[in-house]
C-alpha cells in the first residue's frame, strides 16, 4: 500500500529538512537516492554507499567538476566561427553566391557539431561517475531553456552547457548573472535586440517568470523597467558577450519599488530580495527530483526557502539539504515518478551495462520520438514532466528502443557514415551497445526465485516488486529447463517495457 | 506482410482475459478505477457521419508564389527572372494559374472541390521554421507562446471527460512525433503511426510476456496511468491494424510517403473509425537552392496524392464527410536569391479540398510591387481559416479555442 504524502502534522516542518538518521539509511533508501539523482541503482553501488554517510555519496557525485571535452575539430570550429561571421557580415565585397555557399557550409557544420555535442553528452552522462552532475545540468537546462533550432551555433550551445555545469558550485543569483551573459541565451531570448531605443522584453520577462520568481510575482511595469536595465548586452561576431555602453539606457528605472540607474546584475539582486525568489527554484527542484504529482505542503517549501536565503542561495546547500532530508526519503515519494526519455535511455544503458548507440541518426530520431533530446525542448517553458511524457506515440517509441537493444543489427545495411561511427566507437572500446544472448546466459545459473528477485531488485523500485515477482517467475519458469534463455530474454524485454521500469 | 490474426483481443475486457488467463474482476487494483472512468465518460461516441478534417503539412516553407502563380503581374516576373514560371501553367482565372505539376488539384478546382485561400499569414511574421510552425500549430499570434495546439484545444472543448473505454483515437497522425497542433490540456487518445509497415508485433512470446506484466497489479497515480496508457496503446494498435489490413483503395495511390500516409487515412475513414482529425506531413519545401526541379517534384507528389485520396473518398461515398487542408509555416521571399532559390518569407496560399467546399479563389492577392528583399504582407489571418473550419465544419466554437473571433473565410 502506498504511503500518504506527509503533512506538517505527520512530519513536523522543523524535522522535514533534517538529514535522514543513519539508522534509516538502508538499501531501499540508497537505491531511491541513486535513481533520483542519477539514472539507475546498481545493487553493488547501493551496497557500497550505505556503509558511509549520505553526504559522502553526495560529495563524490557533486564535489568536483567533470568536464565534457569536445573533439579537436569542434574546438577548431569554435575558434573559426567568429571569423566566419565577421566575413559574412562585414565583408561588403563578398560575392553573393560565395556568401550563400559559406552560409550554408556554416549551417551544415553547426548541425554536424550540434549532433556531435549531443552524442558526446549522452556518452558523458552515461558514465556513472558523471550521471548526477549531468542530470543536474539537464535540470538547469530545463529552467534556462535554449533551443538548438534558434541558437544554431554549436559553440554557443557548448559554452552554455559549461555555464550550467558550473552552476553546482555557485549561488543561484550568480548563475543567473552568468547565464544572462551567455551567447546562447542572448540569442535565444533576443537580448542583443534589446536597446535603449527599441527595448525587447523577452529576456526580462523570462528572467522573472521562468528563472527567478514565477508567474504572478511581478508586474508588467517591472518587466518594462527591467528590460531597460539589460540594454547594452550584445554579442561580438555572434559568439562573444560584450557590454556596449552606447546601447544602454542610462535613465532611472524602478524595479519592485526600487529606483536607480540599474544594470542587469542589480536587477537580478533586487529580484532575489523578493520573497518569491526564495521558493521558486526550490519548487522547480522538487518537481524535477521529488514528485511530478502534488508538491509537498507549502510550509515545507517556505521553511527551506528561508534556510536557503540564509545560506546565500548556494546551490550546493540545496543539493546537500534536499537529498539528505527526511522529506526526500519519505515513502510517499518512492517509485512513482515517470522517467524522462533521457532518464529512460540512460538508465537502460547503465542497467544493461551498454555503451550508447553510436549511430547518430537512429539515436537522435528515437530520442525525439520519445519526446526529448538535448537542446530540443518543446518551447521556452521547457519539457513537461510526469504523465505528459506518456502517450501512445511515446510509449511505442520507448518499447521500440528496448526491442532495438535486444536485436541484432545487420551491419551490411548501415550507411557509410554509420559504419564509420561504429568502427570509431569500437576503436574507442565503446561499441558494445546491444544485448547479446551470451550476456544473458550467466543469469541462468541462479535458481528461479533468486533470478526473478535479482531482476526486480536490479531494474525496478520496491513499490512494484511484489506484484512483478510472481508474474516474472511464471514467465521464466525453471532456468535449467529447455528454452529458458529465450524465455528469460523475453521476460527481461517485457520488464524493461513495463510500467514499473518507466518509473523511478 | 503478416497475415492478420483473428483471435487478437480487441477490447480491454478480452485483453485482460487473454493476458492473465484468469477473470477480469480479479484485477481489483485496476478494475474499479477503469470502470469508473468509462462510466464517467459523459460524451457519447461521435456519430458515424461526423465531419472529418485532414491536415497536410508542407514542411519547410512552401513557395506560394510558384504554387499559385500571378501570371498577369509583371512584378512577379521582375522579382523572379529565372524562377518565374511561364510555360504549361494551369489556368485558374485571368490573373492566376496553378503550377504545372498541380494537374490533379486543377481538375478538382474545375469541379469546385478545391478552394484556394490567397496570401494567408499572421502579423509580425517570424522566419524561423520552428517558431513559425509553432505559431501555426498553436494558433496564436507571433508574440504569444502556448503549449497547447489549436486542434488539441478543439479536442479539450469537444471531448470533455475521460476517453471512453472502447473508443477509437480522437486524432491520428502519421509520423513519429505528435504534431504540436494536437497537444491538449486534458489527456486525449491521440495515436501516431508510420506511413508503412505493420503496427503490431503480432502475438509473439515477447509480446505475450509484455501483456502479462501489464496485467499485474499497479498502484494508483502514475503506475496505473502508465498501465492504462500502455493497454490503450496496445488495444488501439490492434484495432487500427485490423482496420487498415487488407484495405483495397478504389484508385491507385502514388508510391510516395504522402501517398502512403493518405492511403492509411482513407482506410481508417472507410472503416468508420470514430477519429475526426488526421495529420500527415510532406517535407522538403525549404528550397533555398536550385528550386525549380525540386519544387515541381514536391508539388507533383502533393497533387497526385491529394487527388488519389479525394477520388478514393468519392468512390467510397465518404467525400461528403471529409475536408482536407494544407498549411506551411511560411511562404518564401518574393524576390529570388542568387542560388536560383528562395529564402524564408511570410504569407502564402493554402488549399482546402472536399466535396463540400465552395471552390474558387478566396481572399486578396498579395501586392507584388516590392523591393527585392521585401516580403509579402498577409491579407488573410490563418486563424480566420481555422475559425471557419472550427465553426462551420467541426461545429465547434472557435472563439473558445482561438481566444477571439476572426472573420470567416467563405470556403464552405
Amino acid at each position: 500500500m502506498r504511503s500518504k504524502a506527509p503533512t506538517p502534522k505527520t512530519l513536523p516542518v522543523v524535522d522535514a529538512w533534517k538529514p535522514l538518521p543513519m539508522s534509516h539509511w538502508r538499501e531501499e533508501q540508497a537505491a531511491h537516492l541513486l535513481r533520483r539523482i542519477g539514472f539507475s541503482a546498481d545493487p553493488r553501488t547501493v551496497k557500497k554507499i550505505i556503509k558511509q554517510p549520505i553526504l559522502n555519496a553526495l560529495d563524490s557525485r557533486f564535489g568536483q567538476k567533470n568536464p565534457l571535452n569536445p573533439s579537436a575539430e569542434f574546438t577548431e570550429f569554435s575558434k573559426e566561427l567568429p571569423n566566419i561571421y565577421f566575413e559574412l557580415y562585414n565583408n561588403k565585397n563578398l560575392d553573393p553566391v560565395v556568401k550563400q555557399e559559406r552560409q550554408q557550409k556554416k549551417n551544415r557544420d553547426n548541425n554536424k557539431f550540434y549532433r556531435e555535442l549531443t552524442m558526446k553528452w549522452y556518452d558523458h552522462a552515461r558514465a556513472e561517475e558523471n550521471s548526477a552532475q549531468e542530470k543536474f545540468v539537464l535540470f538547469l537546462h530545463d529552467i534556462f531553456v535554449i533551443d538548438q533550432r534558434k541558437v544554431q551555433d554549436a559553440p554557443n550551445l557548448y559554452t552554455f552547457q559549461n555555464a550550467l555545469r558550473e552552476g553546482v558550485f555557485l549561488n543561484y543569483p550568480q548563475l543567473c548573472k552568468n547565464i544572462s551573459r551567455e551567447p546562447g541565451m542572448i540569442v535565444y531570448l533576443d537580448l542583443a535586440q534589446n536597446t535603449a531605443k527599441k527595448p525587447n522584453e523577452n529576456f526580462a520577462r523570462e528572467l522573472f517568470e521562468l528563472f527567478i520568481l514565477g508567474e504572478g510575482h511581478y508586474t508588467e511595469n517591472d518587466i518594462k523597467e527591467a528590460a531597460r536595465a539589460f540594454t547594452g548586452y550584445r554579442l561580438r561576431k555572434k559568439t562573444e558577450y560584450v557590454y556596449h555602453k552606447r546601447f544602454h539606457d542610462n535613465g532611472q528605472k524602478t524595479v519592485f519599488g526600487k529606483t536607480g540607474n540599474w544594470g542587469g546584475d542589480a536587477v537580478i539582486d533586487i529580484a532575489f530580495e523578493q520573497p518569491a525568489a526564495r521558493t521558486f527554484f526550490i519548487r522547480e527542484l522538487l518537481k524535477f527530483y521529488l514528485t511530478d504529482g502534488a508538491l509537498p505542503h507549502d510550509d515545507y517549501i517556505i521553511a527551506l526557502g528561508n534556510l536557503w536565503a540564509d545560506n546565500n542561495f548556494e546551490i550546493r546547500y540545496l543539493i546537500d539539504t534536499v537529498f539528505q532530508s527526511r522529506l526526500f526519503f519519505h515513502p510517499a515519494y518512492r517509485g512513482n515518478m515517470v522517467k524522462s526519455p533521457i532518464h529512460f535511455y540512460m538508465g537502460l544503458c547503465q542497467d544493461l551495462n551498454l555503451d550508447i548507440i553510436p549511430l547518430q541518426g537512429p539515436l537522435i530520431r528515437q530520442m525525439l520520438a520519445m519526446g526529448q533530446n538535448l537542446y530540443n525542448p518543446p518551447n521556452v517553458r521547457g519539457w513537461l514532466y510526469g504523465e505528459k511524457w506518456i502517450n501512445s506515440t511515446t510509449v511505442s517509441a520507448r518499447r521500440q528502443i528496448v526491442n532495438y537493444l535486444f536485436s541484432s543489427i545487420n551491419e551490411e545495411r548501415l550507411n557509410g557514415n554509420q559504419k564509420k561511427s561504429l568502427a570509431d566507437a569500437r576503436a574507442a572500446n565503446k561499441g558494445n551497445y546491444l544485448v547479446s544472448n551470451e550476456r544473458l546466459r550467466p543469469m541462468l545459473k541462479n535458481d528461479g526465485e533468486a533470478l526473478t528477485e535479482q531482476l526486480c531488485r536490479f531494474f525496478i523500485t520496491e513499490l512494484s516488486q511484489q506484484s512483478y515477482v510472481e508474474n516474472l517467475s511464471r514467465l521464466i519458469g525453471d532456468p535449467k529447463s529447455q528454452g529458458a534463455l529465450y524465455r528469460a530474454r523475453n521476460a527481461i524485454i517485457a520488464l524493461l517495457q513495463s510500467p514499473a521500469y518507466n518509473l523511478c | 506482410m503478416n497475415t492478420p490474426q483473428t483471435n487478437l483481443p480487441l477490447t480491454r475486457r478480452e485483453f485482460m482475459r487473454g493476458a492473465s488467463g484468469i477473470g477480469f474482476m480479479a484485477f481489483s487494483g485496476f478494475a474499479p478505477a477503469f470502470l469508473a472512468r468509462s462510466a464517467m465518460a459523459q460524451n457519447p461516441a461521435p456519430e458515424k457521419d461526423r465531419s472529418i478534417l485532414v491536415i497536410i503539412q508542407l514542411a519547410g516553407g512552401n513557395d506560394g508564389l510558384n504554387t499559385v502563380i500571378p501570371h498577369a503581374d509583371d512584378n512577379y516576373y521582375n522579382l523572379r527572372p529565372t524562377l518565374g514560371l511561364k510555360k504549361d501553367l494551369l489556368n485558374l482565372n485571368d490573373q492566376l494559374s496553378l503550377h504545372p505539376s498541380l494537374g490533379g488539384l486543377h481538375r478538382l478546382f474545375d469541379q469546385d472541390q478545391l478552394s484556394i485561400v490567397q496570401n494567408v499569414g499572421y502579423p509580425n511574421p517570424n522566419r524561423s521554421h520552428f517558431r513559425s510552425t509553432e505559431i501555426w500549430e498553436t494558433g496564436t499570434d507571433g508574440d504569444t507562446y502556448n503549449t497547447s495546439g489549436w486542434l488539441g484545444r478543439f479536442l479539450d472543448n469537444t471531448c470533455s471527460g475521460a476517453p471512453a473505454a472502447e473508443a477509437d483515437p480522437v486524432a491520428i497522425h502519421i509520423g513519429d512525433i505528435t504534431p504540436q497542433s494536437y497537444l491538449s490540456e486534458n489527456p486525449q487518445l491521440v495515436f501516431g503511426m508510420k506511413s508503412r509497415g505493420s503496427l503490431t508485433r503480432g502475438r509473439s512470446p515477447a509480446e505475450k510476456a509484455y501483456e502479462k506484466l501489464l496485467g499485474a497489479e499497479h498502484g494508483e497515480g502514475n503506475p496505473s496511468y502508465l498501465q492504462q496508457t500502455m493497454m490503450n496503446t496496445l488495444i488501439t494498435e490492434r484495432r487500427i491494424e485490423k482496420m487498415i489490413a487488407g484495405y483495397k483503395p478504389a484508385v491507385p495511390y502514388p508510391q510516395t510517403a504522402l501517398g502512403r500516409s493518405l492511403l492509411r487515412i482513407s482506410s481508417l475513414i472507410h472503416a468508420d473509425a470514430e477519429t475526426r482529425l488526421y495529420f500527415a506531413s510532406q517535407g522538403g519545401y525549404d528550397t533555398h537552392v536550385n528550386q525549380v526541379g525540386n519544387h515541381a517534384r514536391l508539388l507533383g507528389q502533393l497533387s497526385d496524392a491529394m487527388a488519389a485520396f479525394q477520388a478514393d473518398l468519392a468512390a467510397n461515398r465518404k467525400d461528403d464527410q471529409v475536408l482536407t487542408m494544407t498549411f506551411s509555416e511560411f511562404g518564401r521571399r518574393p524576390g529570388e536569391n542568387a542560388s536560383r532559390g528562395t529564402d524564408h518569407g511570410t504569407a502564402a496560399p493554402l488549399f482546402v479540398m472536399g466535396k463540400d467546399v465552395k471552390g474558387g479563389v478566396l481572399g486578396e492577392a498579395p501586392n507584388l510591387n516590392l523591393q527585392p528583399k521585401q516580403d509579402l504582407s498577409f491579407s488573410t489571418d490563418f486563424r480566420s481559416v481555422y475559425s471557419t473550419m472550427l465553426d462551420n465544419w467541426l461545429q465547434s466554437d472557435s472563439s473558445q479555442i482561438l481566444g477571439e473571433r476572426f472573420d470567416a473565410v467563405p470556403f464552405i
